[in-house]
């Protein structure tokens, strides 16, 4: 993954830090500390009681997300990562992101949020609300694939699978800030995505084949 | 009178004939003798002369992969399921004083906790309890809730510990799996002889080397979801290696007949040898479903992955060593310690089998420390006895002043070593190796360094395959077996296409299931050999079968000689379409059963390996410049994912010999990196260049597995391409900056 997502260098919302302590402190404090994120424009948010009073939030609470082009409204804990929303929330699921090792390390996870690679298990899903989700879902279908997704089947990018959408996603995010990378480019670009089977050279493979084909995502 | 029926003429039997064959238990081959019928069809033919085969083919399910459409285990989700989560021992060893779970059994969404059938844990991590909730987050606050109170045993969590007279007793001291914590395996050879050949040698090499415990790290995690709602049946989706390994464990907790039970995994997330049978994490799966009449999903976190689902075992190999001026190895003793923590672990014996040595004596011992069980993990023993011997060759070569490819090939008596070192040679141009180890100005030293590795890769009888035909011209090929990410749906599709002339696309594949023919577990790289095979019989059946149907429509011409080519079947100079040719068969299409046959495979497989490094000798860094490897397999189905493997296995050698090792805190008895913050995996940025080079030298016209051979070579090459490049030998894996910063020290060549 990209720099914005080296936790040391970056002290955004989506701090993994802070999520690691939103976490850590449950449902009481993540509550209060998030209610100012809970507005949503068909304000399907239930927490505006929590906003005014300042009290915590418990329980369950309605959001909707902008999954793939699509508004999906979902029932979900304060604490309940984005990740966990997308797969086991939603209804029907998203799967194509991965929950491998749930500390922001290894990458399967990755969606863009705006347009920018994070790693879902490190953003809360109300954190999610009002913002652009692109799942490796929303690149393309197995019937239709995109330039990335196309280059890592032509190259053989992928064993078993499970660390590819993460790879697509983050590949597909990088191409389009960067369109003609260097091999050294596209290897600091997926530094924080891991497999396991071995597919990296036939990743970067992929990936700079995709670029040459001029395609980004 | 009622009528008789009438005997029907018993056929002659067929010829029989013996063979063996490896049998994978837990992941680890074991040789067995079987009978088989004697029968030989038409081969494969020539490996060049392949349409499909042995060409470079995009995997089938690339597609599904690369867009989130796959769907794996862990993607399942059903109505009504709950979700499971385990509690772990925290200590090395102790026993349960008191367990309380009333607390979390009355928080909201929880609806079932079962404690694990023991009372004293053996390991830190050991599970203790499960429990299911209708969310994972609440099934995560309830795993909290449990109260456990332990009583703290004594504990030994390191080699050095366990094997000291007094140390804390591992395991029981009787009954089944009891035994002391050094307890000899096994004894090869004739010492006094070997003293004797000592004698006669020119140098002599003492040394020791140790690998760590390594964890396999599967990306998707062991576990499954059992779909149960208390009725008579149930399908568990599993993460396994061994589709045909679930459904009667699973009945048996379910309380179930076996065939009612039907175990699916059409994608599956790594498994490396770590996934047969349903684990204690599936048999508590199974009971929380029973219990609670509810489909559920039990996925192990990542720290579970790390603490409970076993690693390869870590070993450590005394060897004492005699060479001759002439580069004859002429006689080694060695002691071999298995590390496999409360189980037994794995070592391959030595010498390792690629080299021949003169007189030999070796005494090989399990030492147990409080860990969890090793288990099967790519190549069971084979990188652990590969580095020490490889290391050995090395050190010896040195002390000779022999070149060490020559000195290698001095003592492989395979001939085949010999073609694929020399080629692996010229590729990486070996001779512009570091001439002296260390040498060179600047504190960047490159260096060179190679080794060799076998593996079986033979099959065995147990995949049975069904190939159909529809009167539309649709096939599909029908096999039990799991597709680990290997490619195994891919050159399926491909024999099939092959034979009836078609392309991949023209065949579909059923796979995964229980509910399928029969197959066995993908361990010990027996599956393309087992499977393929009998995808082939079934083929070449269903080919034979159409044309005789077609004989009356092509002049009468003989089956045999009817031509399936590029979507055509021709044959006494008529041609049609392969729709047109299947127009002519029965309504219900044609249906073929294909067997195992034995020459259609074979077992042995051989690869070398090259490594440059560089080595920062002010800071003890490694940085891998190239790896390439040399392997043969006899036929290669799919040249593509052939060389992904072959890859897959180089970068996993990397991670063995550069980064990977489990950490244990002596006193607290516990692992420190279990997760992938601190378990170093290779990443993009450690990734050399890498070739992987299959050997066509090779003309066997038999399929046979690589899988494991991938791992084993560049183990060796990597570790004596550090010491060709600064002139310190690190004896212990992995060869992290401190280690080499010491050697260096030790050597007096600190920068």
């Amino acid at each position: 993954m990209s720099d914005e997502q080296d936790p040391k260098k970056k002290s955004s919302r989506y701090d993994p830090s802070r999520r690691k302590f939103l976490k850590g402190v449950g449902v009481a404090g993540a509550g209060a500390a998030l209610a100012d994120h809970f507005i949503s424009p068909d304000k399907t948010v239930a927490a505006s009681e929590s906003v005014t009073t300042g009290e915590p939030i418990a329980g369950t609470v309605n959001i909707a997300l902008d999954v793939n082009g699509a508004k999906r409204t979902v029932t979900v804990e304060t604490r309940t990562t984005l990740l966990n929303a997308l797969r086991n929330n939603l209804e029907p699921a998203v799967t194509g992101p991965k929950l491998v090792c749930d500390m922001g390390s290894c990458g399967a996870c990755t969606v863009l949020m705006d347009g920018k690679n994070v790693y879902s298990c490190l953003v809360l899903a109300v954190d999610a609300v009002g913002k652009k989700l692109t799942t490796v879902e929303g690149f393309g279908s197995p019937e239709k694939m995109s330039a990335v997704q196309s280059a890592f089947v032509e190259h053989d990018g992928l064993m078993c699978g499970f660390c590819t959408p993460g790879f697509v996603t983050t590949i597909s995010a990088y191409l389009k800030k960067n369109p003609n990378p260097s091999l050294d480019e596209v290897r600091e670009a997926c530094k924080g995505n891991f497999c396991r089977c071995g597919t990296y050279p036939r990743v970067f493979e992929a990936a700079l084949a995709a670029a040459k084909a001029g395609v980004s995502v | 009178m009622p009528q008789q029926p009438q005997a029907q003429p018993s056929p002659t039997p067929p010829k029989k004939k013996k063979i063996r064959v490896p049998r994978v238990v837990n992941g680890v081959e074991q040789m067995v003798e079987i009978e088989v019928d004697d029968v030989a069809g038409p081969g494969w033919g020539p490996n060049d002369k392949h349409t499909l085969l042995n060409h470079r083919m995009t995997r089938v399910d690339g597609p599904l992969k690369v867009s989130g459409a796959a769907q794996y285990t862990y993607d399942i989700r059903l109505p009504n399921m709950l979700y499971g989560r385990v509690v772990r021992c925290p200590y090395a060893h102790a026993k349960i004083k008191r367990f309380d779970s009333s607390a979390a059994l009355r928080m909201p969404g929880v609806k079932a906790i079962i404690q694990a059938p023991l009372e004293e844990f053996r390991f830190a991590g050991s599970p203790v309890a499960a429990v299911a909730a209708t969310t994972p987050e609440l099934a995560q606050d309830a795993a909290r809730a449990i109260v456990v109170e332990y009583e703290k045993l004594p504990h030994a969590v390191t080699a050095d510990a366990a094997i000291k007279p007094g140390a804390p007793r591992v395991l029981p001291t009787e009954g089944p799996g009891g035994e002391e914590n050094l307890t000899q395996k096994g004894k090869n050879g004739e010492l006094p002889k070997v003293e004797a050949a000592f004698a006669t040698c020119d140098a002599i090499v003492e040394a020791e080397y140790r690998t760590p415990r390594l964890h396999h790290c599967c990306l998707e995690t062991h576990g499954m979801v059992v779909d149960f709602s208390g009725g008579d049946s149930a399908t568990i989706y599993a993460t396994t290696q061994g589709t045909f390994t679930i459904p009667g464990d699973a009945a048996r907790e379910l309380g179930l007949p076996q065939t009612a039970v039907t175990a699916t995994v059409q994608h599956m997330g790594g498994g490396f040898g770590s996934k047969f049978g349903i684990g204690i994490e599936g048999m508590m799966a199974c009971r929380l479903s029973k219990e609670t009449k509810s489909p559920v999903k039990l996925m192990l976190t990542r720290s579970d992955e790390f603490l409970m689902t076993g690693n390869r075992s870590a070993s450590w190999t005394k060897f004492k060593a005699g060479v001759k001026k002439d580069g004859t190895f002429a006689a080694m003793q060695a002691t071999q310690y298995r590390l496999g923590g409360v189980g037994q672990g794995s070592q391959a014996g030595q010498p390792y089998a690629v080299y021949k040595v003169g007189e030999t004596y070796r005494e090989v011992y399990a030492l147990h420390t409080n860990e969890d069980s090793s288990v099967a993990m790519r190549a069971p023993g084979h990188p652990q006895a590969s580095f020490a011997m490889e290391s050995l060759l090395d050190e010896l070569a040195y002390k000779i002043g022999m070149d060490p490819v020559e000195f290698r090939k001095k003592n492989m008596p395979d001939k085949t070593y010999h073609r694929q070192i020399d080629r692996a040679a010229r590729e990486i141009n070996w001779t512009r190796r570091n001439p002296t180890p260390g040498g060179g100005t600047g504190p960047l030293k490159r260096g060179m360094g190679c080794a060799a590795g076998t593996w079986g890769g033979g099959g065995n009888d147990q995949c049975k395959v069904d190939v159909t035909v529809g009167r539309d011209g649709s096939v599909v090929v029908a096999v039990g077996t799991q597709d680990l990410g290997t490619g195994t749906r891919t050159y399926t599709r491909a024999i099939v296409a092959e034979e009836l002339g078609l392309q991949i696309k023209d065949v579909v594949e059923q796979i995964g299931n229980s509910k399928l023919g029969g197959a066995n577990s993908s361990g010990g790289s027996t599956t393309a050999a087992s499977l393929s095979p009998s995808v082939k019989d079934a083929a070449y059946k269903t080919r034979i079968a159409v044309a005789e149907k077609l004989s009356p429509l092509l002049g009468n011409a003989k089956p045999e000689e009817i031509i399936f080519a590029d979507g055509n079947v021709s044959g006494g100079g008529k041609s049609i379409t392969w729709k047109q040719a299947c127009a002519a068969l029965p309504p219900a299409g044609l249906t073929a059963h294909g067997v195992w046959r034995s020459d259609l495979q074979a077992r042995g497989v051989h690869g070398v390996a090259f490594a440059e490094v560089e080595v920062d000798v002010e800071t003890g860094k490694v940085r891998p410049i190239k790896l390439l490897q040399v392997q043969d397999g006899g036929l290669p189905l799919n040249r593509l994912t052939m060389e992904s493997q072959i890859n897959g296995g180089m970068i996993q050698a990397l991670g063995m010999t550069l980064f990977e090792t489990r950490v244990m805190d002596a006193d607290l008895g516990i692992q420190l990196n279990p997760s992938f913050m601190d378990y170093k995996l290779p990443g993009s940025l450690e990734m050399p260049e890498l070739v992987p080079l299959i050997d066509d030298e090779d003309k066997r016209e038999v399929v046979i597995g690589i899988a494991e051979a991938a791992i084993i070579p560049a183990i060796g090459a990597i570790g004596n391409a550090v010491f060709n490049a600064c002139g310190a030998r690190i004896r212990d894996l992995p060869m992290t900056p401190d280690k080499i910063l010491m050697a260096l020290a030790k050597e007096g060549r600190s920068a």
